[in-house]
């Protein structure tokens, strides 16, 4: 199982069940060094003082903050100083319906798990699990962790307690100052719109969307590592709103319930003729049919490549 | 006064297109320090040095690098890491839609405004459309050179967008290993704890929880400029209760009173 990130109890009324901490979200990004051009050696960030421009350790770092023009320096020990006491338990204050949380306040998703094998661990762990399922409930809570208290709400999923980390009000931008135009949408375009959105609808299916980019860049990687070169496709243009918004809706909806894809609406409708492949270099025609699934394209060419995307 | 947008860019659901800018919705209040030298107080620079010569280096000699074998880096270049990032470039198509309150929260990473460019009205429809449905639309965004998933879905007067973990990267309960067996709660813990749920039961307002270590180490900087000793305080542990019916019996008496 993952590391523990934390440990101490999530405490209920005086129920205090012991918990560890462990993280909900992996990272799968690929991470790239700093590397020196000339011999390929990792940079190492290193902190020098600007006064007396001599290398400092760690330990001698202070932290500075600008109030009203005057600096405060403070250490680490005065800093300490103000973690909040009870720095090993998640005091649950408020339960809250999950559905009145919008997820713009979720930040980052741990699971809380039972610490050690005893009994009433355990019992009291699922009899929160059993409850907050039941109601419908999220548990709201602060608790600290490096130094910096969160507010937190712990919620089930799958059968476990998840906590994940809130953002506090005033970190979230209010949404009045961003401009809308304030338009008065047609309604007769709203149903158009509501109906194409219907057309489209399908389960939500998490496998289904995979990390393009990711897979992407391990290609380019393994044809880097090859001695092969890679060059960046040529972006989408933008294309201008229809003259006709009416118009484009209609003939959406048109395409949509014909059971047409969405992309094959789009790509016959916007040049008219439907042969948008003609622009495209040899290398984003491969890209395409490798997306499309098209089986022996490494050999074929470019004009090959068109004429089996088409029948694709 | 108008936020500053990020990025411009153009949705589209088919044939429609709707032109947009992109805000961020959200920014940390956490106090942020500068670091200096303790001794003088002198502001630390950092230097990015090569360990091989032991020199600085400058930015444009440094290049990214992926380890592919212990000390074997693959060298990218801008335009390679760009490759990566598909040619989608300022679109984001809307391929799909699914009912929003389907999406787990554990999906959503980074949320976003997007607000109306040039022209109000496919904004107007794009979000009346998204509100009535209740549904969120499904496409990829491309952003500073590299590609996310998304989901747009109407948030009071606007248009959000959600950057999505992957299904990889979300650990799932099952993976926990949790223990099994053991004696479930009986029905009495069960009706007790209920109990105390209701009566913790609150409205969610969110302006209601203020960041209280912001405001702590806000007040500690005051005091330090005024010159105060700052006292150097221990911390202390919680009891963990053994008795699970006394503690939630206990706790249910205690907030009656």
């Amino acid at each position: 199982m993952a590391r523990a990130l934390w440990s101490g109890s999530l405490s209920f009324g005086l129920v205090n069940v012991p918990v560890q901490l462990v993280t909900a979200a992996r990272d799968l990004d690929l991470h790239f060094h700093q590397l020196h051009e000339r011999d390929n050696v990792r940079i190492e960030q290193r902190r020098f003082c600007s006064e007396e421009d001599v290398e400092v350790a760690w330990e001698e770092v202070a932290h500075s903050y600008d109030l009203d023009g005057k600096q405060v320096v403070l250490t680490d020990d005065e800093l300490g100083s103000v973690e909040p006491r009870k720095t090993r338990t998640i005091e649950i204050e408020a339960f809250v319906e999950l559905a009145d949380v919008d997820p713009i306040y979720f930040d980052h998703p741990y699971f809380l798990v039972p610490a050690g094998e005893a009994e009433g661990t355990i019992r009291a762990y699922r009899l929160l699990v059993e409850v907050m399922t039941r109601t419908e409930r999220v548990a709201l809570g602060r608790f600290v962790m490096r130094a910096k208290e969160y507010l937190a709400a712990v919620r089930v999923r799958d059968g476990a307690l998840e906590l994940t980390t809130m953002r506090f009000a005033d970190e979230v931008r209010p949404t009045k100052p961003i401009p809308t135009g304030k338009a008065k949408a047609k309604s007769k375009a709203v149903e158009n719109a509501v109906s194409i959105i219907e057309e489209l609808t399908t389960e939500w299916k998490p496998e289904g969307c995979t990390d393009c980019y990711r897979e992407r860049l391990e290609r380019v990687i393994r044809k880097k590592r090859k001695g092969g070169t890679v060059k960046p496709p040529e972006p989408e243009r933008q294309p201008k709103p229809a003259p006709d918004l009416m118009a484009a809706l209609e003939r959406t909806l048109d395409g949509v319930r014909k059971g047409a894809g969405i992309e094959k609406v789009r790509a016959e409708t916007a040049n008219g003729d439907g042969d948008e492949l003609e622009g495209l270099s040899k290398g984003e025609l491969a890209e395409r049919a490798k997306d499309a699934g098209i089986e022996g394209r490494s050999k074929m060419s470019k004009k090959e490549l068109a004429e089996a995307l088409e029948d694709a | 006064m108008a936020p500053r947008s990020i990025w411009n860019g153009t949705i589209t659901f088919g044939m429609v297109n709707v032109p947009i800018k992109l805000y961020s919705a959200t920014e940390s209040k956490s106090v942020s320090f500068h670091e200096v030298h303790a001794k003088d107080g002198a502001r630390i620079r950092h230097r990015k040095i090569c360990p091989k010569h032991d020199k600085e280096v400058k930015a444009d000699d440094i290049v990214k690098g992926y380890e592919v074998a212990e000390d074997e880096y693959v060298v990218l270049t801008k335009d390679e890491v760009k490759a990566a990032a598909g040619d989608r470039g300022k679109v984001i198509h809307l391929e799909e839609f699914v009912d929003a309150s389907e999406i787990d929260p554990v999906f959503f990473e980074k949320t976003y405004y997007l607000g109306m460019r040039d022209e109000g009205e496919p904004y107007a429809v794009l979000h009346a459309a998204l509100k009535r449905s209740e549904r969120a639309g499904i496409g990829r965004f491309s952003f500073h050179d590299r590609e996310y998933l998304v989901a747009v879905r109407a948030l009071d007067d606007v248009i959000a967008m959600h950057t999505m973990r992957f299904h990889d990267e979300v650990v799932s309960g099952g993976d926990l290993d949790l223990p099994k067996g053991g004696r479930k709660p009986s029905a009495d813990e069960v009706k007790m704890a209920s109990k105390l749920v209701d009566m913790l039961e609150r409205d969610f307002d969110p302006s209601e929880y203020e960041d209280t270590y912001r405001a702590s180490v806000l007040d500690l900087i005051k005091r330090k400029a005024k010159g105060e000793e700052i006292d150097l305080a221990a911390q202390e542990e919680p009891e963990h209760g053994d008795d699970l019916a006394a503690a939630l019996e206990a706790s249910l008496s205690g907030s009656k009173g």
